[in-house]
């Protein structure tokens, strides 16, 4: 497994190459953000540890670079900053974990190893309806390659949905699918999850079939692959 | 430069100071306006009285002759000189020696009946001395009557001694005359000066209302339910309205340095804690765990304090509003993946249209500490309900379907530092800290049990209009 270790800080560095390379891992390192966002477009890694306080180019712009080019590498954020705000602008920017300093090194590594778990899935074919795109692997979504930001109710449901894409599905069957258990069935959950789900994808992608329920259908002039 | 110095005023409220100084000034005016009218009509009046004495003293004049030595006064036929004391009189007299004078027997009116008109000495002296010249006295005369009286010396071509002819009338209808317009003029002063002060106590208070306003407003700012002070003044007031929110910028500038400063130097201990905790884990020995053991207190008190400085910030909040939906949006779909291992899912209702009085980064840190806590416990399922609760007021509720807190820990539960479980990830200062933000805005968190089996925490926010 080949990492990338980005940490502008010489000692820190120097350890966590040592208790990387210690768990059997091979590790670059690179100490600013522009060598960063060069490593990490040109060689092939398993992950990316990544501080977010860097010279030159900082830690949540390098993996928003990653991102925009399709580079889907796992990447762990490490940062001093643990406000709410700051994690959220961490995942938004495409980000697969967040560790904050300080931290014991056996955290990091377990962090690590269960990153290398998830992303070490069976390749799925994506999902896609048009522009709309599922990846089914790490739940994430896109539309016209633009990241969607969802929850994984809001997720699942258009997951059920684009695996039935041009079909009418009622809301019976949609919640069914939703909740596993017989909370929140009221009837307007359904309305509640198709609203905020239109909202992320465009008002026009799922239609509503009076009395019958919803069809997820490509926009026109959109081919489905 | 004089200062007019007004000790007594000094303190009192400017609407006192106002009315006082219109009050004393327009008194003064007023009592100056009342005794010069009252003392212009009553010269008048006499001199139109007086008018009525000279008309009788030139009939005397014409009238008179001299028969045998004797000056012989024509019959006058004003019926009121008949009367007896009827008020008014006429007397002839001539000087005598030493100043004084004596009339001339018989030349006197029937009301004088036998008496004599008075005349002072030095009005005998200025008669003497202006002769043909009407002068005018004050006397008394029969029954203490208060007399105006005229006195003129002529000569008789027939007698070689000067003839005083005096003419006396009562003049109590003209004192009576002067009193009355006096009150009358008094009370119509007063009522004049009652109005103008009301009318001024009004102006001022009118005047001086933008003052009370921004009063106010100052007041909303300092309660952070105004970001700053936005009304139109007049331009007296407009610079120091201008100066008030430069302050409260500077005031916010300063804070937000503080702020800054405070994490900045937090942040930057954190990177060195990291690398002295994972140095003294890989080369145990004593000294590796007394530095362990130092720098995790040291990790705790930076954390602490870190929190400490962003909450204690926030009562300086300025009316700022943020939409909860998008921000609870947001919280879930970061913490579903930072729970990706253990599967959380987040089930959560918002209206769109529900704001929080407050800021962004403060609703993120109240939420996202709340709901990370609920993906600590819950065993995968997590519900987040945000509505509001009152006409200013939202709840926040978390619950989920983990083991719940036994009422009697729940108190524990928000002390600083209290960890209720070692083996959970985490500080454990979640609840704690938001409790203090919480309280910062004026809200409250309460523990319960939940429906789904686990904790349910709900907390009170200050809610924004819509």
């Amino acid at each position: 497994m080949r990492i990338l270790l980005v940490e502008d800080d010489p000692d820190l560095s120097r350890q966590l190459k040592l208790a990387l390379a210690d768990a059997g891992y091979a590790v670059d390192h690179a100490a600013d953000g522009e060598e960063a966002h060069y490593l990490g477009e040109a060689e092939p890694y398993d992950a990316v540890i990544l501080d977010l306080g860097l010279p030159k180019i900082d830690g949540v712009s390098v993996l928003e670079r990653w991102r925009r080019e399709n580079i889907a590498t796992p990447v762990l954020i490490l940062t001093a900053r643990d406000n709410w705000s700051q994690k959220v602008a961490g995942f938004d920017a495409g980000a697969d974990d967040y560790l904050t300093k300080p931290f014991h090194t056996e955290e990091l590594l377990a962090r690590l190893r269960a990153l290398l778990r998830r992303s070490a899935g069976h390749a799925t074919p994506n999902l896609s309806c048009g522009g709309l795109r599922l990846d089914p692997r790490s739940a994430r979504a896109s539309v016209n390659g633009e990241p969607l930001r969802l929850t994984s109710l809001e997720y699942r449901l258009l997951h059920y949905m684009i695996m039935h894409q041009g079909r009418v599905i009622s809301r019976t069957e949609l919640v069914e699918h939703l909740y596993d258990q017989d909370f929140d069935r009221d009837s307007n959950t359904i309305e509640v999850f198709i609203g905020r789900v239109r909202k992320k994808i465009g008002p026009d992608r799922i239609e509503t079939v009076r009395g019958l329920g919803y069809r997820l259908t490509p926009l026109e002039g959109e081919a489905t692959e | 430069m004089i200062r007019l110095r007004l000790p007594a005023l000094g303190r009192r409220s400017l609407v006192g100071r106002l009315v006082l100084l219109a009050a004393g000034w327009s008194v003064i005016v007023l009592i100056v306006t009342g005794v010069a009218l009252t003392a212009f009509f009553q010269q008048a009046a006499l001199r139109r009285f007086d008018r009525g004495l000279v008309d009788v003293s030139q009939d005397l004049n014409a009238g008179m002759s001299v028969e045998d030595g004797k000056v012989v006064a024509p019959p006058l036929t004003d019926s009121q000189a008949l009367r007896v004391y009827s008020g008014r009189y006429w007397q002839l007299a001539e000087h005598a020696p030493g100043g004084k004078i004596r009339p001339l027997d018989g030349n006197r009116s029937r009301s004088l009946f036998d008496m004599d008109l008075k005349m002072p000495d030095e009005v005998v002296a200025e008669v003497a001395a202006n002769p043909g010249q009407q002068v005018f006295y004050h006397s008394t005369g029969p029954l203490d009557q208060p007399l105006r009286a005229s006195a003129m010396q002529v000569t008789l071509s027939q007698r070689a001694e000067p003839v005083i002819i005096m003419v006396a009338e009562d003049r109590s209808p003209v004192d009576r005359e002067a009193r009355r317009f006096a009150l009358l003029t008094a009370g119509a002063l007063i009522a004049l000066g009652v109005g103008i002060l009301s009318a001024v106590f009004l102006q001022v208070r009118i005047g001086l209302q933008p003052l009370f306003r921004l009063r106010r407003e100052v007041a909303e700012v300092r309660q952070g339910k105004a970001e700053r002070i936005v009304g139109e003044y007049p331009s007296e007031l407009e610079p120091l309205a201008v100066e008030l929110n430069a302050l409260v910028a500077h005031n916010q500038d300063v804070v937000e340095r503080q702020r800054t400063h405070v994490g900045n130097l937090a942040h930057a201990l954190k990177t060195p804690l990291s690398v002295m905790l994972t140095e003294a884990q890989q080369q145990p020995g004593q000294l590796a765990d007394v530095v362990s053991r130092q720098a995790e207190a040291m990790r705790g008190h930076v954390e602490h304090h870190l929190r400490r400085a962003r909450a204690a910030a926030r009562s300086q909040t300025h009316g700022e509003r943020t939409p909860v939906e998008p921000v609870i949006d947001e919280l879930a779909v970061t913490l579903e993946r930072i729970f990706q291992d253990k599967g959380v899912e987040i089930d959560w209702r918002c209206p769109e249209d529900l704001c929080f009085r407050g800021e962004k980064q403060d609703l993120m840190e109240i939420a996202g500490n709340v709901i990370e806590n609920a993906g600590k416990w819950c065993r995968s399922r997590v519900r987040v309900t945000a509505s509001p609760s009152g006409p200013e007021t939202l709840a926040l509720v978390v619950e989920d379907d983990g083991p719940g807190l036994p009422a009697d820990r729940r108190e524990d539960a928000l002390k600083r530092g209290a960890r209720l479980d070692e083996t959970a990830p985490g500080s454990g200062l979640g609840l704690a800290i938001v409790d203090e933000l919480a309280r910062a805005y004026g809200g409250a968190l309460a523990l319960g049990d939940s429906s789904m089996g686990g904790l349910r925490v709900e907390i009170g926010l200050p809610r924004a209009e819509t």
